[in-house]
């Protein structure tokens, strides 16, 4: 019973860590399960998708409703991050625990250093190319369907190949994958940041459902810790958007860094075998 | 073509996008809701049944067998029910707003949609297979 209630705290932080910092709850479920409860990284990996999709859910509702998500950008290149998904989930029962505790740790730490370069250059990412500076797209029709108000999306290759890898980092780690997609959509398609913050956070559901159904359909999926652990995230989110404009982020993210910075050493450790 | 017309096409493609996002939306979000009271309901039942999280035995995952187990008040009914309805709710999304685009004749996003489908299901017959 003590686990069971250890667990929904710990979504709950996970959730309200993820909300505020506008990442996925799974960056901290993975090793929280792997780490402070033992469970084989696979297991925890499917537990953390499950999170991914509650989370992606409940917010993917809201950003469609006010109409912030872009659906049709979101629809084309959900089905190259499927495509990944459905790649890393079926490689991620070839790789060895030692190895994918490697990946992770690798991910964490690349995850602490492009939020340390975030909070120093804060206004390069909130400026994306304007329209009229995009050059014309081959097939300006197709392009310009995908685009919304006030912006025109471009380069659609770039956004596919970045979805295709994101949605292998997300079946292979258990992460939502928009620390992939969101720069993938701002920097290198002109996406404005709200909206490729959205647009990502909608199409999460679908990457990780593609692999969370892999998981599940080979009994990797354990319900007595993916119960609580969703119920968690889920409380978690919930607290962590109605407490986000009382709360310093910048303070915040330091104290993520730091945190990431060591649970990247523990599985690292993890990896190397000590 | 001129530039009128892709701004018209662009803005009318606009307008059936936010028709559809509402009913993708509602799906979402009524969708969440339902699934997480099934989790909810199952992970009580399990604290009360005194289920120890980490080292109780995995209740094997049947589809068919989930019904049976609801009936029965048994908390990993009430859990498969609800986790399996969480990881089918992108893919409702994803056939509400196949609909909807076929609805309004938009063939590409149509194609794209059943394509995400598809995908999905070489993953579900992959895992089946990979089991088997």
């Amino acid at each position: 019973m003590i686990a069971g209630l250890v667990l929904l705290a710990g979504g709950a932080a996970a959730g309200v860590f993820g909300s505020l910092l506008g990442l996925g709850g799974g960056i901290l479920i993975v090793p929280l399960l792997t780490l402070g409860f033992g469970l084989p990284l696979r297991e925890a990996v499917a537990v953390s998708l499950v999170s991914v999709i509650v989370t992606s859910s409940a917010s993917a509702g809201v950003y469609l409703q006010r109409h912030v998500a872009n659906l049709r950008l979101g629809m084309v290149l959900e089905l190259f991050s499927a495509s990944g998904a459905l790649v890393g989930g079926l490689v991620a029962f070839l790789l060895s625990e030692q190895m994918l505790a490697g990946l992770f740790a690798g991910l964490l730490i690349w995850v602490a250093v492009s939020m340390v370069c975030r909070s120093e250059s804060a206004p390069a990412l909130a400026a994306p190319a304007p329209a009229a500076d995009v050059p014309e797209p081959a097939s300006p029709a197709f392009i310009d369907t995908l685009s919304g108000p006030g912006y025109r999306a471009h380069s659609l290759p770039l956004g596919m190949a970045g979805s295709l890898f994101a949605g292998l980092v997300s079946a292979l780690l258990g992460v939502g994958g928009g620390i992939i997609k969101v720069p993938t959509m701002h920097l290198l398609m002109g996406v404005p940041l709200k909206v490729a913050t959205a647009t990502s956070n909608m199409m999460i559901g679908i990457t990780a459902t593609s692999s969370a159904v892999i998981y599940l359909l080979r009994g990797q999926l354990d319900p007595f810790v993916a119960g609580p652990t969703a119920l968690g995230v889920f409380a978690g989110a919930m607290i962590g958007t109605r407490v986000a404009h009382r709360i310093d982020v910048r303070v915040l993210r330091w104290l993520f860094v730091v945190v990431l910075a060591y649970t990247a050493f523990q599985m690292g450790q993890k990896a190397l075998g000590l | 073509m001129s530039g009128v017309t892709i701004a018209t096409r662009a803005a009318g493609a606009q307008d059936t996008a936010a028709r559809i996002e509402t009913l993708a939306a509602r799906v979402l979000t009524w969708g969440t809701r339902i699934a997480l009271g099934f989790v909810l309901v199952g992970v009580v039942g399990m604290l009360l049944a005194g289920v120890d999280t980490i080292r109780s035995a995995q209740p094997p995952y049947s589809l068919a067998a989930i019904p049976g187990q609801l009936v029965a008040l048994t908390p990993e009914g009430f859990l498969w029910a609800g986790l399996t309805l969480l990881v089918a709710l992108p893919l409702g999304r994803v056939v509400v707003a196949g609909a909807g685009f076929l609805a309004a004749g938009d063939r590409r996003l149509v194609l794209v949609a059943a394509l995400v489908l598809l995908v999905i299901g070489v993953s579900i017959v992959a895992a089946l297979r990979l089991e088997a």
